[in-house]
């Protein structure tokens, strides 16, 4: 990760913008976080996943409406829905969808497939979102203590984060399923164990991060001016992580709602009949091509989320990128168009006009003392700091 | 191949064996048997040659005669290894039957068939040209006493004199004084008590023949010296990939059982299920001339085999002695009530449960204890009529008057995708317990947390998914370990999940041992399941059916009662 300059000023002045939507301080940010929300507005992909995303989880949140409204509910066995001799598979086409059960049932039980994918869907949502916070609350804490610790504890940390990368987290689940008490709620305990498990990779950017920033003037300045560790962290250096952490949580989310699905595929995610769309899949995977519904509804589902997660996230994190910022203002496109940078500059500088005067970001005055030469306080809109920043990119 | 199968005797032996037997019982399920087929193996008559390939899921691992844990000698080892006795290799109820192997008949009892002699054949000879001698086999008995080579049955360690203590034949070089062998063809088995079923317990591969001076201890397995029709050349990663050829040295005229038709047999495990029936049902090159001995076809195959006229065709039908059951241990609240235990009897929803194990095809509904077969005695019953879909008025109302009503319990399976002890099946029980007003958690364990729960008596759960399978063809290796109170382990297996201790019941058992009429002693075990089904200490729940794939070149399909499954022996690939 070296989206940092090395320009002192222009660095300073770049990696922090991104900071303020990044929502460690939100106080803070409210001009930019707009500036972020109209790029993501002009990203059709964004707001088409956005859009899915809000559905899906509107859905979730309505399941027990919708399945009232069918009539069904995710547990009642169709013992008559089945066909018993020829292995349980669903009488009727298309995974024996009917009336009364739009997306047909579940081999072998007969269970309503829509109410239990939408039951699923409470589940995977909720445990892939909750480890995802704890994996990055456990990583931001563990980097930036890394970063800014004595060497001892940097190493310290920095090992003990490798070790839970490489720990399998499969075989850690089913030790702790063992141990821990059967009525312990599992979805709680896959938020602990993903979150506790894989935090390494965000502890390790944010401690890079940290590292680098802390050789720059506005950290160097708050520390010399006195400021312990501790305020260091919150006040410089927590908003210049924003970003990279959002990236990642848009990676990582995704990426926990796999785990949970293979975990519970593995029998040690949530207890049945509780469904999940891992807990699904891990049933469906060999009835391909007996039913072939039953496989992709949850795994279609599964494809979409994923996915919309991905260029939700991916989407999020160039509107937050600083470089992103400067493409579109002497980038390629917008230049082989023919609309100068110009434009940008202009409306960049309209909306700054309008920008209440207060508090510029969330820095210390001491990290602000090099800032009023660059200018306004948002350096983004002036294309001034965004030249040197291409230099940077690697 | 292994036929794992659970069972275990008395507390010294089961104590011993306790570890092995956990393992064999985990594994314990249809992935052993194999199937019935009623030689729809193609056409013309079988001959001699070619090459037959085994594709299996589970490695023949330790394959050494002391250490296979076998249910009439396995499928596999029984190429390599002969017994005293066998399995009889024919189709159906046929192959209930225990017939002469190595011996020259079932064996010899005195009196109250303590004292077991037999003659063996003349002729026999071993892959190198040796002769097989009654020396070598009780140097084969007595060498699976060795701590080294466990993983056996326990049954030799609880039943010979002097079994309870003897080390094996490594530490201790004077042997076992109750084998003895007046000459080199007769050995006499004198045993602690009455035991009228012990010809069934000579097919195990325990009485399979090592000479001492061949006997390499732990690494025999490698190169065990071949008795049967058939001589291990390769052996690869212990057991997972073994290749079999002729052994010249075998002779027909001595065994009736083993057909022996193709040349070579070539042995691959440790494949995915999936990938096993996909080969055999595709059949290209040598997986046309391929069965399986362990694998199954699932419910969403069986669903594609179905529509398949051809495939239909090449698949093998058996049933192994098994039951799967819902076990109650009335020493836990509130199942010392038998009301509670009626009350789950009659909710079961039997239709559920047997669509979770995969459809009527695959399992049958039980309400006997013992498989239905007649080798096993089954006695017809059903004490707590639940009819196919369960009946949930009549459970509520025996709640009711016990005063359980809004129960709320716990039952404890495995997560374990075997379709038996497993979470589809746990489900199914919980749905239909709830239409009678009872609330089920489900504790799932991982297999081996599992198995250490369900056979430990000081921590059994009170409400369990189980199942238990047959060491042979009988009443007896099915409920004296899980009725005979003196079968109680305190530390060590115990498989008595209700710790059940009837003196009546134990005297019963006690004389049913000594009868050496088989016949006459399968219907006292059907009905003392049917007597002991009246307490409802579990809830027979289905005997799983075996479905297995063949290759379009297999012939002569053989599959007996006794293992449900294909027998190799017979099957010819030319």
């Amino acid at each position: 990760m070296s989206t940092v300059a090395h320009e002192p000023a222009a660095a300073g002045g770049n990696a922090l913008p991104p900071a303020a939507p990044g929502g460690a301080a939100p106080a803070d940010g409210g001009g930019t976080a707009r500036a972020v929300l109209r790029r993501l507005r002009r990203r059709p992909a964004a707001l088409i996943s956005a859009g899915v995303l809000a559905l899906l989880v509107l859905l979730a949140l309505a399941a027990p409406l919708i399945t009232a409204l069918t009539g069904q509910d995710p547990h009642t066995y169709h013992d008559d829905l089945v066909d018993s001799a020829r292995g349980g598979v669903p009488v009727g086409p298309l995974g024996g969808v009917s009336a009364e059960h739009w997306l047909g049932v579940e081999p072998g039980t007969g269970r309503d497939l829509l109410a239990r994918l939408l039951h699923g869907a409470r589940i995977s949502l909720l445990v892939a979102a909750g480890a995802t916070v704890v994996q990055i609350s456990i990583g931001v804490a563990v980097g930036l203590a890394a970063g800014l610790g004595s060497p001892l504890l940097d190493s310290l940390l920095s090992r003990v984060g490798d070790i839970l990368v490489a720990l399998p987290m499969l075989v850690v689940g089913i030790a702790l399923t063992a141990v821990v008490p059967a009525d312990f709620p599992r979805p709680l305990l896959l938020i602990l164990l993903i979150g506790a498990l894989g935090w390494g990779g965000t502890a390790r950017i944010v401690r890079a991060q940290t590292l680098t920033l802390k050789r720059l003037d506005f950290v160097a300045a708050a520390r010399l001016s006195g400021h312990g560790p501790w305020r260091v962290a919150r006040r410089e250096l927590l908003p210049s992580l924003g970003a990279p952490v959002i990236t990642y949580a848009a990676v990582l989310l995704p990426a926990n709602i796999v785990v949970e699905a293979s975990l519970s595929f593995l029998g040690v995610g949530v207890k049945p009949p509780t469904p999940s769309w891992g807990q699904m899949l891990s049933s469906a995977q060999t009835w391909f091509r007996a039913d072939p519904m039953y496989v992709l509804l949850p795994a279609g589902l599964l494809f979409v989320t994923v996915l919309s997660f991905t260029v939700l996230g991916e989407a999020v994190r160039t509107a937050l990128d600083p470089r992103e910022a400067s493409r579109l203002a002497v980038g390629t496109r917008r230049e082989r168009s023919g609309r100068p940078a110009g434009r940008l500059n202009g409306r960049l500088s309209g909306r700054l006009n309008g920008r209440p005067a207060g508090r510029p970001s969330g820095r210390s005055g001491a990290a602000q003392g090099p800032r009023p030469a660059l200018g306004p306080s948002e350096p983004l809109k002036s294309p001034g700091p965004l030249r040197p920043q291409k230099k940077t990119l690697s | 191949m292994r036929q794992r199968s659970v069972i275990s005797r008395r507390a010294t032996a089961a104590a011993a064996a306790g570890l092995a037997l956990v393992t064999a019982a985990a594994c314990a399920g249809p992935q052993d048997g194999d199937a019935q087929g009623g030689g729809t193996g193609g056409d013309g008559k079988p001959r001699k040659g070619g090459t037959l390939t085994v594709l299996n899921a589970e490695p023949q691992t330790d394959f050494d005669p002391a250490r296979l844990y076998t249910s009439g000698g396995g499928n596999v080892p029984s190429l390599v290894f002969r017994t005293l006795t066998t399995r009889n290799r024919e189709d159906g109820a046929a192959g209930t039957e225990v017939v002469p192997d190595l011996a020259t008949d079932l064996g010899r009892p005195n009196a109250d068939a303590t004292e077991w002699t037999y003659t063996l054949k003349e002729g026999l000879k071993y892959e190198d040209g040796t002769a097989i001698t009654s020396a070598d086999i009780k140097h084969g008995v007595e060498r699976s006493f060795a701590a080294e080579l466990s993983g056996g049955a326990p049954y030799l360690r609880d039943w010979l004199i002097g079994g309870s203590t003897y080390q094996g034949p490594f530490k201790d070089r004077k042997g076992l004084a109750s084998i003895v062998t007046p000459d080199d063809r007769t050995i006499v088995f004198k045993l602690r008590k009455p035991e009228g079923e012990f010809p069934y317990l000579a097919t195990q591969t325990q009485f399979a023949p090592v000479p001492r001076n061949k006997d390499t201890g732990t690494r025999y397995e490698e190169r065990p010296l071949s008795s049967g029709p058939y001589k291990v050349v390769r052996n690869e990663n212990d057991g997972e990939r073994l290749l079999l050829e002729r052994n010249p040295h075998w002779s027909q005229k001595t065994d009736q059982e083993r057909k022996a038709y193709p040349d070579t047999i070539d042995v691959r495990s440790g494949l995915d299920s999936a990938v096993i029936n996909q080969r055999l049902s595709t059949g290209s090159g040598a997986d046309a001339a391929a069965v399986t001995t362990d694998t199954n076809l699932g419910p969403a195959e069986l669903a594609r085999v179905g529509a398949d006229k051809e495939l239909a065709g090449r698949v093998g039908t058996g049933r192994f002695g098994f039951v799967n059951y819902l076990a109650f241990n009335p020493k836990v609240k509130p199942f010392d009530d038998i009301k509670v235990r009626q009350a789950i009897s009659y909710a079961v929803n039997r239709t559920s449960v047997i669509n979770a194990a995969g459809g009527s095809a695959l399992a049958e509904p039980a309400t006997t204890f013992l498989p239905e077969k007649k080798a096993f005695g089954h006695t017809p019953y059903d004490h707590f009529p639940a009819g196919p879909s369960g009946n949930p008025d009549k459970a509520r109302e025996l709640l009711k008057e016990a005063g359980h009503e809004n129960l709320r319990i716990t039952l404890t399976h495995s997560t374990e995708q075997n379709r038996q002890t497993s979470p589809e099946v746990a489900t199914a029980v919980q749905e239909a317990l709830k239409k009678a007003g009872i609330t089920v958690e489900l504790q799932g364990l991982e297999s081996n947390a599992f198995n250490e729960a369900r056979w430990d008596a000081k921590k059994t759960p009170g409400f369990f998914l189980s199942r238990w399978g047959a060491d042979w063809p009988s009443g007896a290796p099915f409920l004296a370990p899980i009725f005979d109170g003196r079968q109680i382990v305190e530390d060590g297996s115990n498989y008595n999940h209700a710790q059940y201790d009837d003196p009546a019941v134990n005297r019963e058992i006690d004389a049913i041992n000594k009868l050496t009429d088989l016949d006459a002693a399968a219907q006292r075990w059907g009905a003392l399941d049917r007597r002991i089904g009246k307490l409802a200490l579990d809830v027979p729940l289905f005997h799983p059916v075996y479905k297995r794939l063949y290759g379009k070149d297999v012939k002569n399909i053989v599959i007996s009662d006794w293992t449900g499954v294909l027998d190799i022996s017979q099957v010819a690939v030319k």
